[in-house]
């Protein structure tokens, strides 16, 4: 059974009198431990479905299903869902230590055993306890990064989104939070659906992707279609074209 | 023929309340009518050389170099005024998001213009006619409604190429451009690179890209510095890059996930070498 | 903390990169803020004032020289520098130094009552109104410009008119009306975290949104309220000193700089320390919060700081 299903979604946003379509009729379904990408230029509404899960972002048709029921509510949602921003720099309250921000979801559900649970998580993303009561600014954009993992992971959710994880990361330190997403995801069996509009970390993660354009899925791509150059579409083509320098050499 | 731009053990340092950090720790290349490429992680000190050229660096920064001369013109020992002359005339920058970098109050044909009237003395219609034929120079198709645009009704590619035109209406020798294309989408980030590669070739402009993505600096530049933490730890012909000799832009390059490429973990950049841990605080 | 190296002392503590606790943390970022105002002159001079104030209030009965109520009707009115007197007396012969010294504890009454009141109304309103927005910010917003709408000092005037002279009134009438400004400040701080990246995490955590606004948004508000709590201060002292001026704010013969100034407003001209030297008094602690806030400014305000 699918883990996230989406028949029909539409995303419209009213400001002042006028509508704008962000996410237009896409369906998708992503099965429990696959990981799934979405891939477009900015615009075409790949984050906007990420944020339409989370209800952060006005659903105006369609349905979308989690584990075959419809979207649970409030705190039950969290414990199933949870999410990974972009910027790092954003994503951590500027004011909250390490420790906070990651025992807050904890109080919130009123989970014991805060403290050894903070320890741990810090442990199992890779840092050392020493940055426990650390404030973000104390660290660099690849250790928030592996901050915001670790809160998104200490409900331990079944599915997570992750919003251009890296793509606010240098190149060596992005390898390091893949291999990291990556790991967790065998460790854990978790769900991902991943917006990128980087094709290569888009096939290094996911199993199938999804391309969009101007908020409409264009084509649906398994991951061999897309190292195979096996697209239908022209769109598809070209976005492949664009990133050509990110094909495996052929030696 | 005398290099257009040279510079010779440059240092940037910035005072703080923790003692001096050393942002750019001697740096020296010489640049010709080329397109040389600066690339490194945050934190090389990539950005901060484009600067100095400049001499943009605010207090508490200070530059120091034994020697930085652009067309016979000395940089360290130039004055405020000689400076100014220097900036946007015949030195341009290009900076990574045009948001920050257009007057948001201002239409884009009145910024355009501004520096034409008022430095150069061109009346209304000259400027104007100037400005339209640099906006067409940046492929834009429709250059009389972007005149009269704001910043905030272009896009990110528009305005982006909005700033390249404004940089190139003093028909400059060097143009720095620092991560100009980082913000805009794959396929128009193909098409700005394209125009600045032809102003290289027709006007025989110097450019120096400074860029995090060595796969694009590979692709667009004719050679390339690698710099971490403040140096340069490797120079070498762009379309040799992919055989680099320096662990630090090995470590680089095979960081980076490939299409088609395994689905192992990705090898992690050492940092443990010897090249890394010289001079560091 | 036997596990610290000697030679770092407290120091060393405070500006441990990897704090043990919370609290070591919060207070190395204080420490770190107080270096920062350290290198501003003017600020630090604003703080001796204030602290000058605290001191003087705290330690009144012990420094003033005379009874600041007491009358002496043979020594009254004696210019300043008479012995005993430094700053001279005034016409019922008080010692005017003394009743100075006194009516700084009044002062500073006055002062720290507002401030805990009308910030705290202010970034409530304020933070609530930005959070929701809708009609609820509509509501507040509109109840906010009601309250701008009056000039402050006639709506504290019609306040202590209703409930009657006093301390207590007047404190009361001058934090209902200095609140407004609060409110926008937070509303403006709030409009622009309520969208950010954090709170949208802590929302997906499913925190309530009193946990939100409680734990993430105040947070982020506080350090607008602080600055411009003590920019405000000057004017809060200058309208308690104008009801007192009035003779709606503190009785006499309590001693209070306003009501000082009153009374010997009609001395002016042949006996001016009177008048003038409560005036001075009023001044140089207005200075003080002004050169203190703007010195808080520059330490606080997220915009400004250094990377």
């Amino acid at each position: 059974m699918a883990m996230i299903d989406i028949q029909g979604l539409s995303v419209t946003f009213r400001s002042k009198g006028h509508e704008v379509r962000a996410v237009e009729d896409v369906s998708l379904s992503v099965a429990a431990q696959e990981s799934y990408g979405l891939v477009g230029e900015s615009g075409s509404g790949k984050s906007t479905i990420l944020r339409a899960i989370c209800g952060l972002a006005p659903v105006s048709a369609g349905r979308i299903l989690i584990d075959g029921k419809p979207l649970p509510q409030g705190r039950a949602f969290s414990r199933q869902v949870q999410m990974v921003f972009q910027d790092p720099y954003a994503s951590l309250h500027p004011r909250h230590t390490i420790d906070r921000t990651l025992s807050e979801p904890l109080a919130i559900h009123g989970l014991p055993g805060s403290d050894a649970k903070v320890v741990q998580a810090l442990q199992d993303v890779g840092l050392p306890p020493a940055f426990r009561f650390r404030y973000p600014h104390q660290l660099s954009g690849g250790q928030r990064q592996r901050v915001a993992i670790a809160r998104a992971l200490m409900l331990e959710p079944k599915i997570l989104l992750l919003d251009e994880p890296t793509s606010a990361l240098d190149a060596s330190v992005q390898a390091e939070v893949l291999n990291l997403l990556n790991r967790l995801r065998a460790e854990r069996g978790l769900t991902f659906l991943m917006v990128s509009h980087d094709l290569a970390v888009i096939d290094h993660m996911c199993d199938r992707v999804l391309v969009m354009q101007h908020g409409r899925a264009v084509e649906e791509l398994a991951r061999a279609d897309l190292a195979n150059a096996r697209m239908q579409t022209g769109y598809a083509r070209s976005l492949f074209e664009a990133s050509a320098d990110r094909l495996m050499e052929t030696k | 023929m005398s290099p257009l731009l040279e510079v010779q053990n440059l240092r940037v340092t910035f005072d703080t309340e923790t003692g001096p950090v050393e942002a750019v720790r001697g740096v020296s290349f010489s640049l010709g009518r080329e397109r040389l490429g600066i690339v490194g992680e945050s934190g090389s000190g990539k950005t901060m050389t484009g600067r100095s050229v400049l001499r943009l660096i605010r207090p508490p920064g200070r530059i120091q170099a034994d020697r930085m001369v652009f067309d016979g013109h000395d940089l360290m020992t130039a004055g405020e005024r000689e400076m100014r002359a220097l900036r946007g005339k015949r030195i341009g920058m290009v900076m990574q998001d045009p948001k920050y970098s257009l007057n948001p109050v201002m239409n884009v044909g009145d910024q355009l213009t501004e520096g034409l009237r008022r430095r150069d003395g061109l009346g209304r219609a000259d400027a104007r006619a100037k400005a339209l034929a640099a906006l067409e120079a940046v492929q834009i198709r429709n250059p009389e409604r972007v005149l009269t645009a704001y910043p905030h009704e272009l896009s990110g590619g528009m305005g982006q190429r909005v700033m390249i035109a404004m940089m190139l209406i003093p028909e400059p020798d060097l143009l720095i451009a620092d991560e100009p294309t980082s913000a805009l989408d794959v396929t128009v980030q193909a098409e700005v690179l394209s125009i600045l590669d032809r102003l290289v070739r027709d006007r025989g402009m110097g450019l120096i890209f400074i860029s995090h993505d060595l796969r694009l600096v590979a692709r667009f530049c004719d050679r390339v510095l690698v710099m971490y933490k403040g140096k340069i730890v490797e120079e070498i012909a762009a379309g040799r890059l992919m055989q680099a000799q320096h662990p630090y832009t090995q470590g680089l390059l095979n960081c980076l996930p490939r299409i088609g490429g395994s689905r192992a973990a990705l090898p992690v950049l050492d940092r443990s070498g010897g090249w890394a841990q010289e001079g560091t605080q | 903390m036997t596990s610290l190296p000697a030679r770092q002392g407290w120091r060393g503590w405070l500006t441990d990169p990897n704090p043990r606790s919370r609290r070591q943390a919060r207070l190395g970022q204080a420490w770190l803020a107080w270096l920062r105002i350290r290198r501003n002159g003017l600020a630090m001079l604003g703080l001796a004032i204030v602290g000058l104030l605290l001191l003087t209030a705290l330690l009144a009965p012990l420094i003033a020289p005379h009874d600041p109520v007491v009358q002496d009707l043979s020594r009254r009115l004696q210019p300043p520098g008479t012995p005993g007197f430094l700053l001279g007396t005034d016409d019922f012969g008080r010692d005017i130094l003394s009743r100075i010294i006194w009516g700084s504890r009044v002062t500073l009454y006055i002062i720290a009552l507002v401030a805990v009141t009308a910030p705290v109304l202010g970034l409530m309103i304020g933070t609530v109104s930005g959070y929701f927005g809708g009609w609820v910010d509509a509501v507040l917003m509109r109840l906010t410009d009601i309250f701008m709408a009056f000039p402050r000092l006639i709506l504290a005037l019609a306040l202590v008119a209703v409930l009657g002279p006093g301390i207590f009134n007047a404190v009361l009438a001058i934090a209902l009306t200095a609140w407004p400004p609060y409110a926008r400040v937070a509303r403006a701080e709030t409009l622009t975290v309520r969208n950010s990246d954090y709170i949208a995490a802590v929302r997906l955590q499913g925190a309530s949104h009193l946990r939100i606004i409680a734990g993430h948004i105040v947070p982020m508000c506080l350090p607008s309220v602080i600055i411009r709590v003590t920019l405000d201060m000057a004017g809060v002292i200058l309208i308690a000193a104008g009801l007192g001026f009035l003779g709606l704010g503190v009785q006499p013969p309590m001693p209070e700089w306003g009501q000082m100034i009153s009374a010997g407003r009609k001395f002016l001209f042949e006996q001016w320390w009177i008048p003038t030297m409560p005036g001075l008094a009023i001044f140089l602690v207005s200075l003080g919060f002004n050169l203190l806030g703007d010195g808080l400014r520059d330490v606080l305000d997220p915009r400004s700081a250094p990377k």
